[in-house]
């Protein structure tokens, strides 16, 4: 599905978020990206969903060469990858309908979307979306009213109408609680599963990483530190990867930290199930 | 790795900080050589107010008892009320009109910078053109501002002559200008998290306007409209001392004939309208925000 080949991403000349990176992704993959923050997750992110222009190297979307589009094409690229943000990233004054139906303005001309504001165009779609995720009876809220879980779930939502064959959630779970943190990204990986979408998740939670996914990535300074199924991760290899975070990033990874250092956590200490 | 060495750059700063106790001083010393230099330059005198101005003040305040009451002079004030409370009106609509044509071409985040043109290849030629409708509209809308209404309402009451409708012209033009800027820095604070929401869905720039930004922009727009409406209807009867009818024409005529009566009637006139308008646009704006 994505072939990435020396991918890089420069920011104001010297800040290198991602560095080299090559990699490919199948067709229906489930792939976890893990790491410390600043390691240039989400950079990478808005390199996969076409946000930002690669400053190197070649973005792949199955055989299209997507890292140069702009225009028409870069739109059509678009509409295949769906995006699904730690912050929702929706409208609040807008209506749950209409940030569902965002999702449908890649398939839109300019006046179906003006003429939606005011008579919602294909309603079933967001209903059914919206009984996917659990809230049918959110259809006409306004979506600043909603709870944060809900809000993740009307992004989900806006995600399925767009009938991507990619979704890439970037960190869909750091701002709700644990629970609701699993039954999330369960949901996210049923509905890669059942229809073959492919999803790429970046998270920051290592326990949701090993226990959703068949294949995690850990990212690192911008490089990709290794790759593999969750049965071959070792302690060694997430210590190499969050070696030298603060203590409380540790904590929100999920990864115990020695009580007598303050700043610094040395040991591969995630404890295995 | 960064996380250290940040951490340690934290800590370089914050021994390389001297309390700087000179700062408050020099600033305090500075305001009170500005507030010295603005009294000097605007004549400012104290005694000459005390010495002569109460006096002056209660006399001409005494000849303005008791007002003018007489049905048809009220009447004719409160036709002139109306009338500019019709050119307040009509001056924040067609400023309104004015500021919302222009100010998203003199919005940098809508015409070449930003998240909607990380992607954008355009070439120099377009590229070039946008930034001057940018730089265009801008200036404009700073023309439109700086004048003041007054002087823009004499140039139309010689362009169209004496009445209301200069007035009108006059508060559209100028405030035109005043929302502009308003209007501008509503879209430069919008959220743009939505904005790279949608435009990652395949939305076109148009989509994202009518989907991201102006549900976000429209409520305050209109709370500025409405804002500008309250400082219209004061302008509206000042607009009337160049010939640009309402109140403000009938208070010049007062002023200019020694109609003292007349004068105070007009004035607790204003009063009752710009405090009704005041009131009328506060509830509104809390009905929209």
């Amino acid at each position: 599905m994505y072939r990435l080949e020396n991918l890089r991403k420069v920011f104001d000349g010297d800040l290198v978020a991602v560095d080299d990176v090559s990699m490919k992704v199948d067709p229906g993959e489930q792939v976890a990206v893990i790491g410390p923050s600043g390691a240039g997750k989400t950079t990478l992110f808005r390199l996969l969903n076409l946000t930002l222009c690669p400053d190197g190297g070649r973005l792949w979307l199955g055989d299209l060469d997507v890292g140069r589009l702009h225009g028409r094409a870069l739109r059509a690229a678009r509409r295949r990858i769906g995006t699904i943000y730690q912050q929702h990233n929706l409208v609040p004054r807008l209506s749950v309908v209409h940030n569902v139906l965002a999702g449908r303005l890649g398939a839109w001309s300019g006046w179906r979307a003006v003429w939606s504001l005011f008579r919602p165009q294909e309603l079933e779609a967001a209903h059914a979306a919206l009984t996917q995720v659990g809230i049918p009876e959110k259809l006409y809220a306004r979506t600043d009213e909603l709870s944060g879980g809900q809000q993740q779930r009307v992004a989900i939502a806006r995600v399925l109408v767009q009938e991507p064959e990619i979704i890439l959630a970037d960190e869909p779970v750091a701002s709700v609680d644990p629970n609701l943190a699993h039954a999330i990204v369960r949901l996210l990986v049923e509905i890669s599963r059942s229809s073959g979408k492919t999803l790429l998740m970046n998270l920051h939670s290592v326990e949701l990483a090993l226990a959703y996914f068949p294949r995690v990535i850990g990212f690192r300074g911008g490089k990709i530190e290794f790759d593999r199924p969750p049965v071959d991760v070792t302690e060694e290899m997430l210590g190499r990867l969050y070696a030298g975070i603060s203590r409380s990033e540790a904590e929100e990874a999920g990864i115990p930290t020695p009580h007598d250092s303050p700043l610094i956590c040395y040991g591969p200490l995630f404890p295995r199930k | 790795m960064p996380r250290v060495q940040s951490s340690i750059a934290d800590a370089h700063s914050v021994v390389g900080r001297q309390p700087r106790r000179w700062f408050p001083l020099a600033m305090a010393a500075a305001v009170v050589t500005l507030v010295w230099w603005s009294a000097r330059g605007a004549e400012v005198d104290l005694p000459l107010l005390l010495r002569d101005g109460p006096q002056a003040m209660l006399s001409y305040a005494g000849k303005l008892f008791p007002p003018d009451l007489r049905p048809e002079f009220l009447l004719d004030t409160a036709f002139g009320a109306l009338e500019t409370l019709a050119i307040s009106i009509m001056g924040s609509l067609l400023a309104t009109l004015l500021a919302f044509g222009a100010v998203f071409f003199a919005s940098a985040n809508l015409m070449y910078a930003g998240v909607l043109f990380e992607r954008e290849a355009a070439g120099r030629v377009r590229r070039g053109l946008r930034l001057s409708l940018y730089l265009g509209a801008k200036s404009l809308l700073n023309l439109l501002r700086t004048i003041p209404d007054i002087v823009w309402a004499t140039v139309f009451v010689f362009a169209v002559g004496l009445g209301p409708f200069p007035g009108v012209l006059a508060l559209g033009v100028h405030n035109g200008g005043v929302l502009g800027k308003l209007f501008g820095e509503v879209l430069e604070n919008v959220d743009r998290r939505p904005i790279e929401a949608l435009q990652a869905t395949g939305a076109t720039r148009f989509q994202i306007l009518i989907y991201g930004i102006l549900p976000q922009a429209l409520p305050q727009f209109l709370a500025y409209a409405l804002y500008r409406w309250e400082v219209n209807i004061r302008a509206a009867a000042m607009l009337g001392l160049v010939g640009a009818g309402g109140l403000g024409q009938r208070i010049h005529i007062a002023i200019s004939l020694f109609l003292e009566h007349q004068l105070l009637t007009l004035l607790l006139a204003i009063y009752v309208i710009v405090t009704a308008v005041d009131y009328l646009s506060a509830y509104l704006r809390r009905l929209i925000i």
